[in-house]
């Protein structure tokens, strides 16, 4: 039996990243609405939407500190949203950012947890998203002041994602939730004593 | 549908009716229904054309693309009256909407040799940028008709079993996403006990769009602390009645794999190859 696998994939652990990923798939489904109506008429804000897909794949890795967080979080993301105009091609969609975010955690072997690789990460796959988005919607044809436009709503909204997920797994580990869940980490003590909360 | 046109399809492949018909549910039904196809056949196999799609710039194979996989879900889908009237009622003007978006936004200097046709605020509007903008459309469309192939024909749930059963997605993984469906009424009830709590406790944010997002900020936390609070306690729940003890499980419902899944695996993408090698160089001339 490979018993360290076993404990990398306890049944708390499982169902903590599905009430993430729940919270996310709640959030995604009025989002694939708005993004269905923005991105035939507006594009440009349509864009701006991106960062909504990062947060919930975010706060699971930054909280859990696990392998398979965040495809895990987003693959139960994309199971609840599949109640959305496109259904369950969301499932693929979803686990489509959850692994993108996910390598950058297997390159560095699970090892590091800085804030800096969850922002070189969601700008990673932020970079790869535009430029699909500009396949897509063929912006190279586009006035320069809308690929402009694109391409700085568009990494914006992937940062500005990635920062609230950060905040929003500092919070709930300073309310103690998933305590023990995640490894320790080293130097810095899980509960801080000076915490007002 | 039911499972008496099952008996009586004399069309169908032997394996169909080899094991359990009981446990195939609704995927003991006859060939012309798509519902019945592996999920991750009907999800899944359109996905090269996609890509493919995405990288195109004319204005036929989009069309074409398009029209086949309107045809596939009006005549092996058969969604409901509504959605059907949604669809083909709605594609024309969503079309016709992102033509003109998309040719305002074009640059108005690829297209000088063309006919200006309107002039709203401080938007031009180019015959040739409407070009561009009705190819952008029809692509659109296009990739939106080909995962609704799936979209329509399958659910999340059923995605998520046929990973597990035919992927070799560890069940465990499997069932936490199908029990995290039960979640989201738990949110809604959630959500208003803390409404009543910030309102009792007299919690005020202030007015306006700022004190709004720190309003739903502070909702946000002690949501997702009791979702996740409630997960461990299922979680609980889940091992005291032994789940995750075997190493395999039983299945409620069995998603088959079928011929029919090759089938339609190799009709798509035969379609899709006889569309960009034959159809487009025969009309193109």
């Amino acid at each position: 039996m490979p018993t360290t696998r076993r404990q990398s994939l306890t049944t708390r652990y499982l169902m903590t990243c599905a009430a993430i990923g729940a919270a996310t798939g709640v959030l995604l489904v009025p989002a694939n609405f708005v993004a269905a109506a923005l991105a035939p008429t507006v594009p440009v804000l349509y864009s701006a939407m991106l960062g909504l897909w990062i947060v919930g794949p975010v706060l699971a890795l930054a909280l859990v500190r696990r392998p398979g967080a965040a495809v895990l979080t987003m693959l139960v993301a994309g199971v609840i949203s599949s109640a959305s105009p496109l259904g369950a091609s969301s499932v693929l969609t979803c686990l489509m950012v959850g692994a993108a975010l996910e390598l950058a955690f297997v390159v560095t072997l699970y090892r590091v947890w800085a804030s800096w690789l969850f922002y070189a990460a969601t700008f990673v796959f932020s970079a790869l998203y535009t430029w699909s988005a500009f396949v897509a919607f063929d912006a190279a044809s586009m006035a320069p002041v809308v690929q402009a436009l694109i391409v700085g709503l568009m990494m914006a909204s992937a940062l500005v994602g990635t920062w609230a997920g950060l905040l929003l797994a500092r919070r709930l580990e300073r309310a103690g939730v998933a305590r023990g869940l995640a490894p320790a980490r080293r130097g810095t003590p899980v509960v801080a004593a000076s915490d007002p909360a | 549908m039911s499972a008496g046109s099952l008996a009586g399809g004399p069309a169908l492949p032997g394996a169909d009716t080899a094991d359990g018909d009981a446990r195939l549910g609704r995927f003991a039904g006859p060939a012309w229904d798509l519902r019945t196809y592996d999920p991750l056949v009907t999800a899944f196999g359109p996905l090269p054309v996609v890509v493919w799609v995405f990288t195109t710039r004319d204005l036929l194979t989009p069309a074409l693309v398009g029209l086949a996989a309107l045809l596939v879900i009006l005549l092996l889908v058969r969604p409901p009256a509504r959605v059907v009237g949604v669809l083909l009622l709605g594609l024309p003007v969503l079309a016709a909407l992102m033509t003109v978006s998309f040719g305002v936004l074009t640059d108005p200097r690829a297209v000088d040799g063309t006919v200006l046709l309107a002039t709203v605020g401080p938007f031009e509007l180019w015959s040739g940028a409407l070009a561009t903008g009705l190819a952008t459309s029809l692509r659109t469309c296009a990739l939106l008709l080909l995962v609704l192939v799936g979209g329509l024909s399958t659910t999340g749930q059923d995605v998520v079993r046929a990973m597990v059963q035919q992927l070799r997605v560890p069940y465990r993984v499997g069932y936490a996403a199908l029990a995290a469906l039960r979640f989201v009424p738990r949110f809604g009830h959630e959500l208003e006990v803390i409404r009543a709590a910030h309102r009792v406790r007299g919690v005020d944010h202030g007015r306006g769009p700022l004190a709004g997002a720190r309003r739903r900020l502070g909702y946000a936390v002690p949501l997702l602390a009791g979702g996740i609070r409630h997960g461990e306690r299922v979680s609980l729940a889940m091992e005291a009645r032994g789940f995750g003890a075997h190493a395999t499980r039983t299945e409620r419902v069995v998603v088959p794999f079928r011929v029919r899944d090759v089938a339609f695996l190799l009709a798509t993408w035969g379609g899709a190859a006889a569309i960009a090698l034959v159809v487009v160089a025969a009309l193109t001339g």
